[in-house]
């Protein structure tokens, strides 16, 4: 990581090694921003000093380390310093209970909704800018030192801008794709919205955005829920609701049933909605990238309809022509909405299309961790549904013809397979055997729609009224 | 059973070729198998972040079969202090049909500038300071939009800040009313101001974009950069083509700035017009008046004013400005109305193409009459519709007429183009006085008497097979052989419907047909008691089919 400071943090008792990324200061003191190792960025949060324990050994970034600060860059070398960091750690009893601690599933938000309800984050931006780039830290790695200092010198740290990382590579990828591996500038890791009004909800964000910089000293961000369109400023966004006459997403609606509605809408024609979404989707999503424009791509956007209209759901995006065959660029299903199913028919929907375009498809990597789960989820459904009936009339099923039937490439049918331990070598053979525990679980979940109708939403095909566009070589020149 | 895996290779897993599918207790020594791992496939999730610790914990449990694994993430809450319903008022109804929509955000949010709190409270002063001059918060916007819209783009880089003349001038292209001027300038400098308070940038908080390619690439509030358009390999046909195209779309620049030029001068010749024409109004009325006064009682020929050559010009004008109108892709109108406000449309074509049809059918029956008058018409059942389509030979009878047929009437330029008038008519074909009875079955053998002018008895017959080639009917006579030696003579009215009947099934002997090289009409019996001995010609040449 380039910079930062690896550090321990004590939550409601349990201490954990974290990283810290910026740090400002407040009324209350000053507050450090902390990434704690092994958890998923959307627990990043706000810390006072008082939460920290600086009598503990201090991890002070190498000089050098920036080097391989991209894990992609430089895995090799990464995975030294974490060994011998672990190395370091380990006497101290603090780290052995930390290490217990995480057999626990934390929820750390309710802390971090205090530690930043009230503070003003002006001066957390600031403090990152303006400082001297030449100063590197020295190796005085285990001095005890004194704690301004200490910040003082992480902040130094943290401003050595990744120039070593080869960007050109990775920009050149984003040419391509709708996500990227890592962010490049460290304030891209900072979370910088802390509240968006959005329809009817109050959204927490989880990941930066790039909204225009003077939201960061808003408490509370506006969006409209039909354009999109955001306000820092009450009044504004009063003024403009009584304006807006948008009540659905502008494109065309290709799908229809009780429950859900989709439409398409291309990036180029509708610009300004499609950057809106991806500013607000990017809050959720911590690889998606916003470097290029919205040109290339095409949004599937699912809504539910009441009086009002359309409310966004979720949505997927999809390259208007794929190189690499990936179906879907990025995809996302809105807090207020998640845990429902609606991923499911995202991704339903998502292969339902592929269908129809007759092709193999794949979202694009990497997946997320609720990216995973729900692919995973989804794919393990339908893999066991098809695998069962093949099990019942004793046929044999290759990996292909799985992969055809449900639109999925074979590599995705095996890596599934492979993560469920159905694959066998017994005998000379291959086989694809389904545990018992699977198969119960299916037939669960089978009774359980059973009983239940209304839960069970699925897409039907017969329902899309969609032909896969057609693009000339001409678009394709001028830029889509 | 000692687990041998360990020593045999394991092939390699074709991916195409089937394997067998099994539940877990249908497979015996399940548990001490080896799972087949190698070649593992990536899980697609980052690798910094395939270890994080909710992750694997949710992986864990959804591949134990627990539970669907699930990872915390902060819920959204309902908004408590928000009055949605004011804010989202509009109602819509679910259409019936799925949403076919291509406006754009901005076109549907109207005036682009949303007052802030900060300018609430400014035109409320404002408004109490200046009770004369009260303004809605909309003309507020519509005035701040235009101060915004002018200003240009980088004006924060080179700290442009555009005089009051300037939005003068831009109010006054947008069509601000000259009233609001006086009021836009106090506008202009609380702009103005707020402008410099926000170092000259956009007053409405906008995205950055990207201003020096080299520097912002870093920056994680610049995003969506314009990609470089792809090049295309250059080819001597393709530039040639460019070539081509440049020059064409030069031409057309020039064609459209010389019919700007030509509507210029035409404008400014009918303002010369308006004037000379009001000139001349004006001396009429000065005649008038002096002839009032001095009384001068001549007819009052040249107080009217003469509009002839008035119309001449304004027919000239448009003759000229329709031509080269034709070959523009987009003609400009001086009126501003949409461009296909006069376009002609397919119904009003077609339906005038009836009209002229109708016209036309209505002239022909007329002519039809005419024509007919002083002929007796002797068919006396009206038309009735005939089942069409049949291939049995039966001559249609659209080559019936009896009465004189006239000259072909219908000339054959109006039926290129069927209208549908014309193809509604087209299934029925019509013909006199056929009983309905006759309408047998087709295939069946069948026959019709008519009685035609002086007398003539016509018999028409349809569904002769010319030869039965059908096995099943020949064997049905096989065996009938008639022993007696003298056939049987039956007595029988010559002229009875059923002896009509059987006969018409007779085919006709061959030497005759050479002689009537006729395929589609009928072959026709001489009648012979009560028809007159005039009735010898048996068949008229055939006569032109009326169509």
């Amino acid at each position: 990581m380039a910079g930062g400071e690896r550090d321990k943090e004590a939550a409601e008792g349990q201490a954990r090694r974290a990283e810290i990324l910026a740090i400002k200061e407040t009324k209350s003191g000053r507050q450090f921003y902390c990434n704690f190792d092994n958890f998923n960025k959307r627990l990043d949060e706000w810390v006072p000093a008082a939460r920290i324990h600086f009598n503990q050994d201090v991890e002070w970034p190498s000089p050098e380390k920036p080097k391989d600060a991209k894990k992609a860059a430089a895995p090799a070398a990464k995975k030294t310093a974490v060994a011998q960091k672990k190395a370091q750690k380990r006497p101290t009893s603090t780290r052995e209970a930390s290490v217990a601690s995480e057999g626990t599933t934390p929820h750390p938000w309710t802390e971090f909704v205090d530690s930043q309800k009230g503070t003003p984050d002006a001066d957390g931006g600031e403090l990152v800018a303006a400082l001297d780039l030449d100063n590197t830290p020295g190796a005085e790695d285990d001095d005890p030192m004194d704690v301004d200092e200490a910040v003082a010198e992480a902040i130094i740290a943290k401003t050595q801008p990744p120039e070593h990382f080869s960007r050109e590579e990775e920009i050149e990828k984003l040419r391509t794709g709708g996500s990227m591996t890592q962010n490049q500038a460290e304030i891209s890791r900072i979370r910088n919205i802390s509240k968006v009004q959005f329809g009817k909800f109050d959204l927490y964000p989880w990941y930066f955005s790039p909204y225009p910089e003077v939201f960061t000293q808003e408490d509370l961000m506006y969006i409209c829920e039909f354009c999109l369109c955001y306000y820092g400023d009450f009044k504004s966004f009063t003024r403009h609701r009584q304006k807006c006459t948008l009540q659905h997403p502008p494109g065309n609606e290709i799908y229809r049933d009780d429950y859900v509605s989709f439409f398409e809408i291309d990036g180029r024609r509708q610009r300004t909605w499609c950057r809106n979404l991806c500013l607000l989707s990017k809050m959720f999503l911590d690889h998606k990238t916003l470097y290029y424009d919205v040109d290339p791509f095409l949004f599937y956007v699912m809504t539910t309809r009441d009086e009002k209209g359309c409310h966004l759901i979720g949505y997927f995006s999809k390259e208007k022509e794929s190189a690499e065959g990936y179906n879907v660029a990025c995809i996302l299903t809105l807090p207020q909405f998640q845990r429902k199913g609606y991923g499911r028919l995202l991704i339903q929907f998502s292969y339902e299309l592929s269908k129809i375009e007759g092709k193999l498809g794949s979202p694009e990597k990497p997946l997320s961790d609720l990216g995973l789960l729900s692919y995973r989820q989804y794919w393990t459904e339908n893999l066991v549904d098809i695998l069962l009936k093949y099990n019942e009339s004793e046929d044999r099923c290759s990996i292909e013809q799985l992969a055809s039937l449900l639109a999925m490439t074979p590599l995705d049918v095996e890596s599934t397979l492979q993560a469920l331990k159905m694959q066998v070598y017994h005998k000379g053979e291959h086989k694809i055997v389904l545990p018992t525990h699977i198969i119960k679980r299916h037939e669960a979940m089978k009774e359980k729609l059973a009983k239940d109708k209304s839960k069970k939403k699925v897409i039907n095909p017969e329902a899309i009224q969609w032909k896969p566009p057609v693009f000339t070589a001409s678009t394709r020149t001028w830029g889509w | 059973m000692a687990p041998p895996i360990r020593h045999t290779r394991v092939k390699k897993l074709n991916r195409s070729s089937g394997q067998q599918i099994l539940r877990e207790d249908q497979i015996e020594d399940y548990d001490s198998l080896a799972l087949h791992t190698e070649n593992k496939t990536d899980s697609g999730v980052e690798k910094s972040e395939e270890k994080e610790f909710h992750l694997q914990a949710a992986l864990a449990n959804s591949s134990n079969g627990q539970s669907e694994g699930e990872i915390p993430t902060r819920p959204a809450e309902e908004t408590t202090d928000i009055d949605y319903d004011a804010l989202y008022s509009l109602k819509s109804d679910k259409p019936a049909t799925y949403i076919r929509f291509s406006q754009t955000v901005e076109e549907c949010t109207g005036c682009q500038y949303d007052m802030s709190t900060e300018d609430d409270v400014f035109l409320t002063e404002y408004s109490k300071s200046h009770p004369e001059s009260q303004h809605s918060e909309d003309v507020f916007e519509r005035i701040m939009e235009i101060f915004e819209e002018t200003q240009p783009e980088f004006a924060a880089v080179d700290q442009t800040l555009y005089s009051f003349d300037t939005m003068r001038q831009a109010l006054k292209q947008n069509q601000m009313d000259d009233k609001l001027l006086v009021v836009a300038k106090d506008f202009y400098e609380f702009w103005k101001k707020r402008r410099q308070e926000n170092g000259n940038h956009s007053l409405q908080p906008e995205l950055k974009s990207e201003t020096q390619p080299d520097n912002d690439d870093g920056d994680p509030y610049v995003c969506f950069r314009r990609r470089e358009v792809r090049q295309t390999r250059k080819t001597r046909a393709r530039d040639v083509q460019s070539t081509e195209k440049l020059k064409r779309l030069r031409k057309e620049l020039e064609e459209g700035r010389s019919i700007v030029k030509l509507v210029l001068t035409r404008e400014q010749a009918k303002r010369e017009l308006m004037k000379t024409d009001k000139e001349i109004f004006d001396a009429r009325g000065e005649l008038k008046a002096i002839k009032f006064k001095t009384g001068i009682k001549t007819d009052d020929e040249e107080l009217l004013i003469n509009q002839k050559p008035q119309r001449r010009r304004t027919s000239e004008f448009q003759g000229i400005s329709r031509q080269p109108a034709s070959q523009l892709r987009m003609p400009p109108r001086a009126d501003g109305r949409a461009l296909d406000a006069d376009l002609i449309l397919l119904s009003d074509i077609q339906a005038q193409k009836e009209n002229r049809l109708q016209i036309e059918i209505q002239e022909k029956s007329k002519q039809h009459e005419i024509w007919n008058s002083g002929f007796e018409d002797l068919t006396r059942e009206p038309l009735s519709p005939v089942q069409q389509g049949s291939k049995t030979g039966f001559r249609p009878a659209t080559a019936q007429y009896q009465l004189m047929t006239p000259p072909s009437s219908v000339t054959s330029e109006s039926f290129d183009h069927p209208s549908p008038a014309q193809e509604k008519l087209e299934p029925f074909t019509f013909r006199y006085g056929s009983p309905a009875e006759e309408d047998e079955p087709r295939g069946q053998p069948a026959y019709r008497r008519r009685i035609g002018r002086c007398g003539r008895l016509w018999i028409d017959r349809r569904g002769m097979r010319p030869k039965e080639s059908d096995d099943v009917v020949s064997d049905r006579f096989k065996f009938d052989q008639d022993d007696e030696e003298e056939p049987p003579v039956y007595e029988m009215d010559a002229f009875d419907t059923k002896a009509l009947r059987f006969r018409a099934t007779i085919p006709f002997p061959q030497h005759l047909i050479p002689q009537r090289v006729r395929p589609d009409s009928t072959p026709q019996v001489r009648g012979n008691g009560p028809s007159p001995p005039s009735n010898r010609s048996i068949a008229a040449a055939p006569q032109p089919a009326p169509t």
